[in-house]
């Protein structure tokens, strides 16, 4: 390869991999946040079920 | 006080922004998308260093370093922004919680702070990675770095406060306060590490001026992450909600 | 607009409320007559900044005497200041909780700005107390290291200007983590992100002092000007702010 366009192009490949990393690491970031969202919904949907039981037993016990 | 004043509409999930929620979250996943694309194959890249010579790419000629580094920056600077955005809305929901002692508002500017939290860690990271390459360090006390470490040291102690105190409306007020002076603090922490120059290490400017290239590509990924953290805002503040809403009827069913 | 505020009050069979200024006076003495009787904050801060001081001193231990250590030394002045500071305002609220102090207060008609006002006041004196004591002493252990520029006892006007920031803000931010758990490491986690720009600041202009000639004409301005800013900002912001913390 030409020596000019070699220089040219020299700080390309070394610099790969932090731009790779910074625009993996953002979505990594928001990942885990939607996951953050996901497990906070189903603790909830959880919880609902529970509720849903308990409600029920005291529906019983009162007839 | 003549008229009886209105009471003001709560923030709830389900009302309107909800219905925009999804609309913003896909434009955010296209627009990003895009401008990702832009990014790499449309915005002509950054040129730094001279060489020895000229060689011919292209049709053009090219006579300095072509520099891929440069590329975070089109991620970077938006993520800064939306995360300073965040900012200023949690500040809002604290005023509005300090003026109507609702807990809803402080529910509004906790997630708010969330948002602002999660892009300050996305800025840190995007910023550390340019760092690391250009400067050849991990750190070096620079305005925007030093600012935006102190600004997530700020954020990460709100959290921390908010999980010491037990009584619900003391940790709201507590937390109200604390990101009013968030707020206030972090612009004036820009400014002075800024404006006073620093005699030990040297002043490093990034090159100033854009070409409407870059420009376009900034916005568009600016719209796009405004979208993304509007849409994430939606769906934390739902969640959160729901949450409240369940310990609601719990606390209800226990009386029974 | 006194007079008659005073008139309508006695009207109504009631005293008329002390004014702000003399509820302030009132607040303030109350807060220097227990500290003189005990003096058991000076003591601890003035003790605290002796340890600093041999902390810091064996951190030097193996540099070399040079003019460069001048650049250095500002800066160390500050982490004295900063961590004894610390240590008060934290006491400083404390024992008005211990009492209940606090409470008396809050159910009294009070001004709440007349109470931020004399207790920052009141920190504030204290600081100042100390780094009285502190500051000849850190000099006094240091002062073989390297002479300083002709401009160094303006150093008085940064660690003026600092001490009013750090009393003012630590006021607002000691009552915030007085009522939280672990309220020691949490006014510290505060305390430290929101000082920062005033400590940059104050550094800056200290060092500048200290070193003379041309860094002094580049950044004393400058670093006082924003120091101030700050200080009348945040001041500004904390005195409007405490009210909601106080009665939280």
């Amino acid at each position: 390869m030409d020596p000019i366009l070699a220089e040219i192009y020299s700080t390309i490949l070394p610099s790969a991999p932090y731009v790779i990393a910074a625009y993996a690491l953002i979505w990594v970031a928001l990942l885990v946040y939607v996951l953050m969202i996901m497990r906070g919904t189903k603790k909830a949907t959880a919880q609902i079920a529970l509720l849903e039981e308990e409600v029920q037993e005291k529906l019983g016990k009162d007839e | 006080m003549a008229k009886e004043k209105k009471p003001p509409v709560l923030p709830e999930a389900g009302q309107w922004p909800d219905k925009v929620a999804p609309v913003a979250l896909v434009a955010g996943a296209v627009l990003t998308t895009i401008g990702f694309l832009l990014t790499f194959l449309w915005v002509p890249p950054v040129v730094g260093a001279s060489v020895n010579g000229a060689a011919l790419i292209g049709d053009s000629m090219v006579t300095q370093q072509l520099l891929l580094s440069q590329k975070i920056f089109y991620f970077h600077m938006p993520v800064a922004l939306v995360s300073f955005i965040a900012l200023v809305f949690a500040a809002y929901y604290g005023i509005r919680f300090l003026a109507t002692r609702n807990a809803r508002f402080d529910a509004c500017s906790k997630v708010a702070m969330e948002i602002s939290l999660l892009f300050i860690i996305m800025t840190m990271i995007t910023g550390e990675m340019w760092t690391r390459f250009e400067w050849g360090v991990w750190w070096t006390w620079e305005p925007r770095l030093t600012t935006y470490l102190i600004l997530m040291l700020i954020v990460i102690a709100y959290f921390i406060l908010r999980n010491a105190v037990d009584e619900p409306e003391r940790c709201s007020v507590y937390a109200a306060v604390v990101s009013i002076v968030a707020l206030i603090d972090v612009p004036i922490c820009f400014m002075i590490t800024r404006l006073i120059p620093s005699s030990v290490h040297p002043v490093v400017l990034r090159e100033g001026g854009m070409t409407a290239d870059m420009g376009i590509c900034l916005a568009v990924v600016l719209v796009g992450m405004l979208a993304v953290g509007f849409a994430l805002y939606r769906a934390r503040f739902g969640q959160v909600r729901l949450g409240q809403r369940v310990e609601a009827l719990k606390d209800a069913l226990e009386e029974n | 607009m006194a007079k008659d505020y005073a008139k309508a009050t006695a009207v109504a069979g009631r005293p008329a409320a002390p004014s702000a200024l003399r509820q302030f006076s009132v607040l303030l003495r109350k807060d220097l007559t227990q500290e003189f009787r005990t003096k058991e904050m000076l003591v601890s801060m003035v003790v605290y900044a002796v340890l600093v001081i041999i902390v810091l001193g064996v951190a030097l231990s193996f540099a070399k005497p040079s003019q460069e250590y001048l650049e250095v030394c500002g800066g160390l002045l500050w982490v004295l200041i900063v961590f004894t500071s610390l240590l008060g305002l934290n006491k400083s609220f404390s024992r008005e909780k211990e009492n209940g102090c606090l409470e008396g207060l809050l159910l009294a008609p009070v001004d709440r700005g007349a109470i931020f006002l004399a207790k920052a006041v009141s920190n504030l004196i204290f600081i100042l107390l100390v780094e009285v004591l502190a500051v000849p002493l850190f000099w006094f252990f240091f002062a073989s290291f390297a002479t300083p520029a002709e401009t160094a006892w303006l150093s008085v006007v940064p660690l003026l200007v600092g001490s009013v920031g750090i009393a003012g803000v630590g006021t607002l931010l000691s009552t915030i983590t007085v009522n939280t758990r672990g309220k020691d490491v949490m006014l510290a986690l505060l305390f430290v992100p929101v000082v920062f720009p005033l400590l940059y600041a104050c550094v800056s202009a200290t060092t500048a002092t200290l070193l003379g000639g041309e860094v002094f004409a580049a950044t004393w301005t400058v670093s006082l000007v924003l120091a101030a800013g700050y200080d009348v900002i945040m001041i500004l912001a904390a005195w409007v702010l405490y009210d909601f913390v106080v009665t939280a």
